[in-house]
């Protein structure tokens, strides 16, 4: 493995960037970009999620090689056994799979920081670069700087003159998880001086305010056809979204890899380590925050964590008079025609409720 | 409904157990009543999983154990058409026809007054992601809880005392609602009766390797998943012991049928009526072995409960990497001389699907004919019988112009 600048990439939210960056390396937030996922179908049954079938497809086509190594969490079935292909059928240097909880208890919380300390020597080592409290440390403090900028626009969009399009925060945060994350750092500072000054400018809005809840999305498709059909994404509560943005790590109080396995196992959670119950109870709070007027669910298809999820907090925003409309989506977004029938009708709804 | 059909189910045993005394009819019955048991009114119900939860825990304490997977997915089995009535009800309230039959249908008997009562709802988080989660949707309907016995992708001290932390935990769960403390006694007797039952298993997984198979492959198969409720009981011995007996008396008499080809069964053998079995015997094919069947567990130490429990859930082959499974199928393809190896794929059984790859390289690598066979558990919309005829019957031309 190269010593200087390399690049790690990895999938899901539960893997701490902080690591990454204190070996020296940089973290990569791997996304699908082949066109089909033909490739993958010869590795991967085609029942997995589209977001899997699709990274393996881009993989396979050498869309890894610019990577010095990738980490997996046992984030769900799909993500295992794409571990297992990747390791004997991609062949990335560094290929770790980092043992996640299920659970969030303190059993869990202890068992999390056992493994991130692996993690973290196993890295050391194929980075050429140990891992200190202190490197971890500036790790925590930086990634969190970069995390309070971006809470601090998600702060302004609870307001009911909404600063920033909801697509073009959600572009902005799909950046940081790119290779410059410099660049991206300082669009985000400017971002958030221009949306002080624009949010005391702009008149007020009648648009209904939708909040996106779902997995993984790395295109803006969804939020430009809500925008596109009259209404505004103030929050996505998103793998990419929300869920990244607003996760704090309290690297003063505790022992740094207790730190980071209380931040990244606790709020906000995705479906995979929270009950349903508790998935819409997180929802719901963010509908009180950001007032929102509808809530969009969205799922991958074939993502077991979410679909389970779907009838039980349809119902529970129902039963508080929260509309919701659930739309699976292929990753891609090749069913956007219908996509927007159907986000056209819900917002037709959440018009008529505002009258 | 539920409850009905298997007071039906344990009474026409009982009769062919009268006619015919064989020690798999006795699971049944035992399999069937317990279910019964989960219905009386001062019981206290303990929802689980017999497959996937070290149940020699749950002997220690005097409650009704309950597995909503098998106890609903053997409607399929007597009555396919309302079993898919029964999975529309749930799909009515959005549980997509993505999810798998099995839950499916047992949300669907939930929404429909079907089950038991739940005191406590425990599951783990082996095999798949969609068992521990239809067990948190289950658990709201009786607002009770749900907890989940997390098992981590790899076996070392740290993984072992996390599950053993969460084990003991349970444990405390299940002294509340069985309203007794646990006997450390009692526990100690119950991992000891695990053993025995695992070397009386042992044996009954040697007799197998023996020419011609004796027993029957997809009772073999269900039973590896389903047997599991009995650990920790003294009968399970005595019944695994029976089946070798069985074998043995069959085997010893002459009287089994000739086999053309041996044949390792991977992932599940769906509970639904299908041709498979017919097909196989038309053509001299035995199920010889499947993957779950197998002994894939370390004898438990007594002393030392706790640590033997987890590493009974951190060994199971759908635990941790691919190559645990893949290892496992190698064994058994060398002690059990097999000829083809099939994997059933029902089509949201993602984590076993998802190998098959990785196995179809191993298999190549050894000239063994292999064949994954979709179709679904208990979703008779998602089975057509032409098909499975049709694979199967291309799969033994395979196999013979392979011998």
């Amino acid at each position: 493995m190269r010593k200087a600048a390399g690049k790690i990439g990895y999938f899901c939210s539960l893997v701490p960037e902080e690591i990454i960056v204190a070996a020296g390396m940089k973290p990569v937030r791997i996304r699908g970009e082949a066109e089909t996922t033909s490739d993958a179908d010869g590795y991967l049954y085609h029942n997995l999620c589209p977001y899997i079938k699709n990274v393996m497809s881009t993989a396979l086509e050498g869309g890894a090689r610019h990577l010095n190594g990738v980490v997996f969490a046992r984030s769900c079935d799909g993500m295992r056994r794409m571990y297992d292909a990747w390791k004997s059928y991609i062949g990335t240097g560094f290929v770790y799979m980092l043992d996640a909880p299920k659970n969030t208890d303190d059993r869990a919380v202890s068992y999390f920081a056992s493994q991130l300390k692996g993690f973290a020597q196993a890295l050391g080592i194929a980075s050429g670069k140990e891992i200190t409290p202190a490197s971890l440390s500036k790790a925590i403090q930086t990634t969190g700087k970069l995390r309070r900028s971006m809470q601090q626009i998600f702060s302004l969009q609870q307001s009911a003159l909404l600063p920033v399009e909801g697509s073009e925060l959600f572009k902005l945060g799909l950046s940081v998880f790119g290779d410059d994350r410099e660049t991206a750092s300082g669009k985000i500072d400017a971002l958030y001086q221009q949306a002080r000054t624009a949010r005391a400018k702009r008149s007020n809005s009648c648009k209904p305010r939708i909040l996106i809840s779902g997995n993984v999305m790395d295109r803006a498709d969804l939020f430009e056809i809500i925008e596109a059909a009259g209404a505004e994404v103030p929050a996505s509560d998103l793998c990419t979204g929300l869920r990244y943005f607003t996760r704090n790590v309290d690297g003063e109080k505790d022992d740094p890899y207790i730190a980071l396995a209380r931040a990244y196992l606790g709020e906000p959670h995705c479906s995979r380590t929270a009950s349903p119950v508790q998935r819409a109870q997180e929802i719901q709070k963010l509908v009180e925050t950001y007032s929102i007027d509808g809530v969009l669910l969205t799922s991958l298809k074939f993502c077991d964590q979410h679909l389970y999820d779907v009838p039980y907090i349809t119902k529970a925003l129902a039963d508080k008079n929260i509309p919701v409309l659930f739309l699976e989506n292929d990753y891609t977004f090749t069913n956007k025609g219908q996509m927007k029938v159907r986000v056209e009708a819900f917002i037709e709804v959440l018009n008529e409720r505002g009258n | 409904m539920l409850k009905k059909f298997y007071e039906d189910m344990t009474r026409a045993l009982e009769a062919q157990y009268e006619q015919k005394p064989r020690a798999f009819t006795k699971i049944n019955i035992q399999l069937f009543q317990s279910f019964i048991d989960a219905f009386k009114e001062d019981a206290r119900v303990v929802w689980t999983s017999y497959y996937s939860f070290p149940m020699e825990l749950l002997a220690a304490f005097d409650i009704a154990p309950f597995d909503f997977e098998i106890a609903t997915n053997l409607l399929p089995m007597m009555d396919p058409d309302g079993s898919v009535k029964i999975m529309s009800r749930a799909e009515e309230e959005g549980y997509s026809t993505d999810l798998c039959s099995f839950h499916r249908l047992a949300i669907g008997c939930q929404m429909l007054g079907y089950m038991p009562k739940a005191d406590l709802l425990l599951s783990s988080s082996f095999f798949c992601d969609g068992k521990a989660r239809t067990n948190q949707i289950l658990a709201h309907f009786y607002d009770k809880e749900s907890i989940t016995l997390d098992v981590p992708n790899r076996v070392d001290g740290n993984s072992i005392e996390y599950v053993a932390a969460q084990l003991k935990y349970i444990a405390r769960r299940l002294e509340e609602t069985a309203g007794h403390k646990l006997d450390p006694e009692r526990l100690r007797e119950s991992i000891a009766a695990s053993c025995r039952a695992r070397s009386a298993y042992g044996r009954l997984a040697d007799i197998q390797k023996e020419k011609p198979y004796s027993w029957n492959g997809s009772i073999a198969l269900n039973m590896s998943i389903f047997g599991n409720m009995l650990a920790g009981r003294p009968i399970q011995e005595r019944l695994y012991q029976d089946l070798v007996d069985e074998c043995r008396s069959k085997l010893d008499s002459g009287k089994v049928p000739p086999e053309k080809y041996r044949v390792l069964w991977l992932a599940w053998f769906p509970p639904q009526p299908t041709v498979i079995n017919e097909v196989f015997r038309k053509n001299g094919v035995n199920i010889v072995m499947g993957e779950l069947e197998r002994i894939f567990w370390d004898e438990m130490d007594e002393q030392r409960p706790w640590e033997s429990m987890a590493m009974w859930c951190l060994k199971n082959p759908y635990v941790g990497p691919a190559g645990q499974r893949l290892a496992g199928i190698e064994k058994i393809i060398e002690e059990y001389d097999i000829d083809g190896v099939i994997h059933f794929s029902t089509d949201a059984c993602r984590h076993s699907c998802a190998a098959h790859r990785l196995i179809a390289d191993v298999l190549q690598k050894r000239n063994v004919p292999f064949m994954v066979l979709e179709g679904d558990m208990s979703d008779k919309r998602k089975y057509s019988e032409d098909r499975t005829r049709f694979l199967l019957e291309s799969f033994i031309d395979l196999m013979a112009a392979r011998k």
